[in-house]
């Protein structure tokens, strides 16, 4: 009924639309790899061939801007923040839907709204406190006040909705204790949930730049953020190794999206920043 | 009877065990911090000490000129980033459903991509390729596009031009995943039935997909709203802190900006922030209208 020409013409124009698309989404990420082996110069000129530089640009990045102690402060405050904090609120979910209370809910409630809160908002008093604290340029100065997630809170009660209560009351009969029915029994039926809780935190605190900006203050403490902005707007910049510290910065969520990719877009789908 | 009353009394004192760690973190580092800008809002730093100024930041917020401007930059990029990426979202999302069926799943991961980035991470990256003798420059003017060199980072307007192309790279693929999801959703019968009816596919698309495609489109834009009225990182480190005549200052920014770089004032610029609190409360109001509604 109806012709080929006319059906293939537009057809033609999706395919290379999409090629387009896909190719510009890729193409800074090439761009980027090929970087990390050119001299600064041709970094930013742009050429796309492969040079030689890559050795030295790793040097660099690992002598000039201390690439290693960067990936390990960051990675060390985003391991912590997750090991604590998909605990803390995974406790905090399980206890808001499996022991219901009118008072508690009223708590829940609370946690809800602050969802709402700007973090510009938050960040001016809290920074004020943490220095009161005397934790000013330190891991814990990031780390403590984005344990607690209202929204990972909420993401993880969810799923435990999902949880049957006829389990915990078996476990109950059994004579098993509230925490150890938690441990044994609701956690291991809930892993899915708890790895996208834990890529959520991971990711945003591994990416989380304003906070840091604002209480770091010695070039020890540094996460990758901040050191990668800052050398931005030295004078001089060694574009070559800028790029190798890019990569690398890249690197653990790239492996976290290629192996979970389900729970990765679970995750990031779940965090509205 | 007393039996059961002590172990109702048992469950909820696991309950508050349970929740203990996290209200208390709660309370420490988010409902003091509320509480203590009340404080913060009504004193006036001058270098270390602070004095009572009671509602003079406001006043004195009325008249500052460069922040009613950042936050008119925040509306201007929501206004025109926000459509454009959605649409193309959209329209990709579609493609990929329903308009071509070999290699989705590879050009579904190749435009998600972006979103591994970190803002900071791809905001660098951007800064690199648009310098005015970088990468897209060079490839503009050798394929013939542009004579001159565009001053991506220096120029005002371009520099804004800068941030709605950074965050549209990195936003479109996230975006178009909820249309890929929202289009998993419609029954294909319904094409079907349109198709023996003589529909040709635009008419399929105004008719059929849009319509349900609304809910989808409301969320995305919602989101998007708010990411944008928070905005902070990619100005800060495409335009260094605010770009060229303040031409991509952010409210957020320019909070940050009085309370660490140009000045040390917490009470005005928790004052400010105030006012993206009332924004962004409105906005939480108009989302749960709109959501709320739509999934009746």
């Amino acid at each position: 009924m109806s012709m080929v020409t006319p059906r293939s013409v537009p057809r033609f124009f999706l395919w290379v639309g999409l090629i387009v698309w896909a190719f510009l989404s890729v193409f800074p990420f090439f761009w980027m790899a090929i970087g990390t082996t050119l001299n600064p110069n041709d970094v930013v000129k742009g050429i796309l061939i492969p040079g030689n530089d890559f050795l030295s640009n790793v040097d660099k990045a690992t002598k000039n801007y201390n690439l290693p102690l960067l990936f390990f402060n960051s990675l060390f405050i985003a391991t912590m923040t997750v090991l604590f904090g998909v605990t803390v609120n995974a406790l905090a979910a399980y206890g808001f839907e499996k022991f219901p209370s009118k008072v508690r809910e009223g708590f829940f409630g609370v946690l809800l709204l602050t969802l709402i809160m700007p973090q510009i908002a938050i960040v001016l008093p809290l920074f004020r406190e943490i220095a009161f604290f005397g934790l000013l340029d330190s891991s814990a100065a990031i780390i403590l006040p984005f344990l607690m997630s209202a929204f990972v809170i909420f993401f993880l009660r969810q799923n435990f909705k999902m949880f049957p209560t006829e389990i915990i009351e078996a476990g109950r009969i059994d004579g098993a204790g509230e925490f150890s029915i938690f441990w044994k029994l609701a956690f291991p039926a809930m892993k899915a949930s708890f790895a996208s809780a834990a890529i959520l935190m991971f990711i945003s605190q591994w990416n989380s730049f304003l906070w840091p900006l604002m209480t770091i203050l010695t070039d020890a403490n540094k996460t990758l953020p901040i050191a990668m902005s800052s050398m931005m707007s030295a004078y001089t910049v060694e574009y070559g190794g800028l790029m190798v510290i890019i990569c690398v910065s890249l690197l653990p969520v790239l492996v976290l999206f290629v192996t979970m990719q389900k729970q990765f877009v679970a995750g990031l789908m779940g965090s509205l920043k | 009877m007393s039996q059961k009353g002590n172990f109702a009394k048992y469950l909820n004192r696991m309950g508050w065990l349970f929740i203990a760690p996290a209200l208390t973190l709660f309370t420490v580092f988010m409902l003091y911090p509320i509480v203590s800008s009340l404080y913060l809002v009504t004193r006036k730093w001058k270098g270390s000490t602070d004095s009572f100024i009671g509602l003079g930041n406001f006043v004195r917020m009325a008249n500052d000129s460069v922040f009613w401007h950042a936050l008119g930059t925040n509306f201007f990029l929501m206004v025109v980033q926000i459509p454009i990426m959605v649409v193309l979202a959209m329209v990709l999302a579609v493609v990929l459903d329903q308009g071509i069926r070999r290699f989705r799943g590879a050009f579904r991961l190749m435009i998600f991509l972006p979103c591994i980035t970190s803002l900071v991470a791809y905001s660098v990256l951007f800064r690199i390729l648009l310098q005015t003798n970088g990468l897209a420059n060079n490839l503009m003017i050798g394929s013939g596009l542009i004579s001159q060199p565009i001053a991506w980072l220096n120029d005002p307007f371009w520099a804004n031009m800068t941030v709605i192309v950074a965050m549209t790279w990195r936003w479109t693929g996230y975006n178009m995943i909820f249309f890929l999801v929202g289009l998993q959703s419609i029954d294909r019968e319904i094409y079907e039935a349109a198709e023996v009816d003589g529909a040709g596919k635009l008419y399929q698309f105004f008719r059929i997909t849009l319509p349900l495609l609304v809910p989808v489109i409301l969320f995305s834009v919602v989101t998007s709203t708010s990411g944008t009225l928070q905005l902070f990182d990619e100005p800060n480190v495409l335009t260094n802190g605010g770009g060229p005549a303040n031409a991509t200052m952010t409210a957020a920014l320019y909070i940050y900006r009085q309370a660490f770089v140009i000045n040390t004032d917490f009470g005005y610029a928790t004052a400010m922030s105030y006012v993206v609190v009332v924004i962004a409360a409105i906005f939480a109001w108009v989302q749960i209208r709109l959501l709320g509604g739509e999934r009746k």
